[in-house]
């Protein structure tokens, strides 16, 4: 029983920690985008393609490496685009990135369905990047398992927190961005480029948001489907809302959800088949984590003054 | 109509948008079919498919009157809480919700006379719609909460109720063992010669209650500040509030429309479409204006038709349709900055 109980635990542990880059680095990059006012809706459309760029590179130069790399840069290329269009010609922030989602969510498929064509059907091997392991303390139990067994970018993704924090609170371009979110006016007055400071933090942003859907591929799922990041995306924005932009309680908030979610699916693999008709129902508990969240957290959230308002110079 | 235009130029304008907003529509389609050529598909095929595709079978027709009804009555929601700057992105969960309350009422109301089954179908898939939207109404005026985030939440919600409740408690009885649910009666079905004149009427009523009341001033001065509006006395959480349930209850509308119109039953392939995100295409379209929207609703039921079509005669993936969809977004947004910056305003 102790033993089953363990398997268990390290198991919903395991999970929540190799899930949580996802919802991490695309809200840390969400955070560093809102705080310079521009947000980006569209970041689930940009970690589709992404990860389906990525899973493609991947299986077609038989290199992980290439295969972010290829996919980061579809990300932070759409990433420009939607800058530009916030930016430079100051669309609306929330059509536009709802725009960028759509396409992404549809393209991303359109493209997977010709390449597996191409294929048949069967496609050669994923190549992985390699797991950790710690020398040592990785064979402890639970602990090993959970904390020193994991993904490169699983550590990457927790060590991005303190980062961000500190690229927003103690850097020159930190201060910047920050500036240009609370009174681009001011911060124009003081000789900085507005325009040219949030392009930046949207290009920090969808780089994060597509480093999320390579993880997501690379380090996690090594196949793709339609709508595969499973609204993750969206969860990050609602993150980094009640986090009130604070990049701590955006972690505990992120790992929170991936925890509520671990635990409902090993309840629902656990009980087996006389639970399996209301799997989709458990499902729903994570959301319902979130929603209950908003209320208490989210009562003293405030938006960068200027964030969804473009800046025109006069 | 927009603000401070002259009046003799109110012609030439409309002429503008048109022309802007189909060159939009027909970047969309041009990207649409690159795609298609990409995948090694007949773009000559594809593109006489995507025009002329709907009109061609009875079956077509139908499915473009059904889709202009479902995008009018979500986007003429999302158009008026727009106009006091609220973001109604739950469309699709209010839909799915309304869609859900069809069978919910039909499996454990079935005892109801047919007429008085088939309003309480109406009414509590209107409801339903509402129902949806009443905790981002709450948070928003009590909390706070930006309704942005909420909606967007309650949308996956929304689909994973709906695949949970077509796994059990709505399941049909001979379904043997799928999530399907039955299907609708005769008696139960919309014919579209009462759906089209629902969606006139909705539209009139929207039409005179944004325009004809002192509406539309309170909703545009919240819209352009609501702290401006507090100070001129505007009742914002009143406004908000109404504007915002109006949309669920609407959206719920037209997920028993589309029930009962054309789809008469339910498998988990029918909550993962992007009607919310399409309605909100259109009321941008439509320029927020109840008649635009009208008009921008039977344009894309048209156009999202003529893709699925082309996609299925092409053999390219049907999601194409959303990749076009997000396109012909931008487009549409950026027809719009070059029209407000023209000359003419």
């Amino acid at each position: 029983m102790t033993v089953a109980l363990s398997l268990v635990i390290t198991g919903v542990f395991y999970t929540t920690l190799s899930l949580s880059p996802l919802i991490l680095f695309a809200c840390m990059g969400e955070i560093i985008a809102e705080k310079s006012g521009v947000a980006d809706l569209g970041i689930e459309g940009i970690m589709l393609m992404s990860a389906f760029v990525t899973f493609a590179i991947d299986i077609l130069s038989r290199s992980p490496w290439l295969g972010i790399l290829a996919g980061v840069s579809v990300g932070v290329a759409m990433g420009a685009f939607y800058g530009y269009l916030a930016i430079g010609v100051y669309l609306d922030q929330i059509a536009s990135g709802l725009s960028l989602y759509l396409f992404g969510l549809g393209f991303s498929y359109v493209l997977f369905v010709v390449l597996s064509n191409k294929y048949a059907g069967t496609f050669p091997n994923f190549i992985n990047i390699g797991t950790i392991y710690v020398p040592g303390i990785s064979a402890l139990p639970i602990i090993g398992r959970v904390l020193f067994q994991q993904n490169v970018l699983v550590y990457v993704a927790l060590a991005l927190v303190p980062t961000t924090a500190y690229f927003l609170q103690r850097t020159r371009i930190g201060l910047q961005i920050r500036a240009v979110g609370e009174n681009p006016r001011a911060a124009d007055t003081m000789g900085i480029n507005v325009k040219r400071v949030r392009f930046e933090a949207i290009l920090i942003g969808t780089f994060l948001a597509a480093l999320a859907g390579a993880y997501f591929e690379i380090g996690y799922l090594q196949t793709f489907q339609f709508d595969i990041i499973m609204g993750r995306g969206f969860v990050a924005l609602v993150m980094v809302y009640f986090s009130n932009w604070n990049p701590y309680k955006a972690l505990v908030a992120a790992l929170g959800f991936e925890a509520v979610n671990a635990t409902q699916s090993e309840i629902v693999s656990l009980a087996g088949p006389s639970l399996q008709l209301s799997s989709t129902l458990f499902n729903i508990l994570p959301y319902l984590f979130v929603l209950a969240l908003i209320p208490i957290m989210g009562r003293r959230a405030r938006a960068p003054k200027y964030m969804l308002v473009p800046y025109k110079k006069s | 109509m927009p603000q401070g235009v002259k009046p003799d130029n109110r012609g030439r304008l409309w002429l503008l948008y048109g022309a802007y907003y189909v060159a939009a529509i027909a970047i969309g389609i041009v990207v649409g079919l690159a795609v298609v050529a990409f995948a090694g598909g007949n773009v000559g095929l594809a593109l006489s498919t995507l025009l002329t595709g709907p009109i061609t079978t009875p079956a077509g027709i139908q499915q473009i009157f059904v889709r202009f009804i479902i995008l009018c009555l979500i986007g003429l929601g999302v158009g008026l809480a727009l106009k006091a700057g609220i973001w109604n992105i739950g469309g699709q969960g209010q839909m799915i919700i309304g869609m859900v309350m069809v069978f919910v009422v039909t499996t454990y109301l079935h005892f109801l006379t047919s007429t008085f089954l088939f309003l309480t179908i109406i009414a509590a898939a209107a409801l339903g719609g509402l129902a949806w939207i009443v905790v981002p109404v709450v948070l928003k005026t009590k909390v706070g909460a930006n309704e942005i985030v909420v909606t967007l939440l309650l949308n996956i919600v929304a689909s994973n109720f709906g695949l949970y409740m077509i796994n059990g408690p709505i399941r049909g009885p001979q379904s043997f063992g799928y999530p399907i649910t039955a299907t609708l009666p005769l008696n139960l079905r919309i014919p579209l010669t009462f759906g089209v004149p629902v969606v006139v009427a909705v539209g009139i009523a929207l039409y005179l209650l944004v325009e004809r009341t002192s509406f539309n001033l309170e909703a545009n001065t919240i819209g352009e500040s609501a702290v401006t509006a507090k100070y001129a006395g505007v009742g914002v959480t009143r406004v908000t509030a109404i504007t915002m349930l109006v949309a669920g209850a609407l959206a719920g509308l037209a997920g028993a429309f589309l029930v009962m119109g054309y789809l008469y039953h339910l498998d988990a392939g029918q909550f993962s479409t992007n009607y919310g995100l399409l309605a909100i295409i259109v009321a941008l379209l439509g320029r927020k204006s109840m008649l635009g929207i009208t008009v921008a609703s039977l344009l894309f039921a048209y156009i999202t038709i003529g893709v699925e079509e082309m996609a299925v005669v092409t053999g390219v993936q049907s999601s194409i349709e959303f990749a076009m969809e997000g396109i012909m977004l931008i487009a549409v947004l950026f027809a719009s900055y070059l029209i407000d910056r023209s000359k003419l305003r």
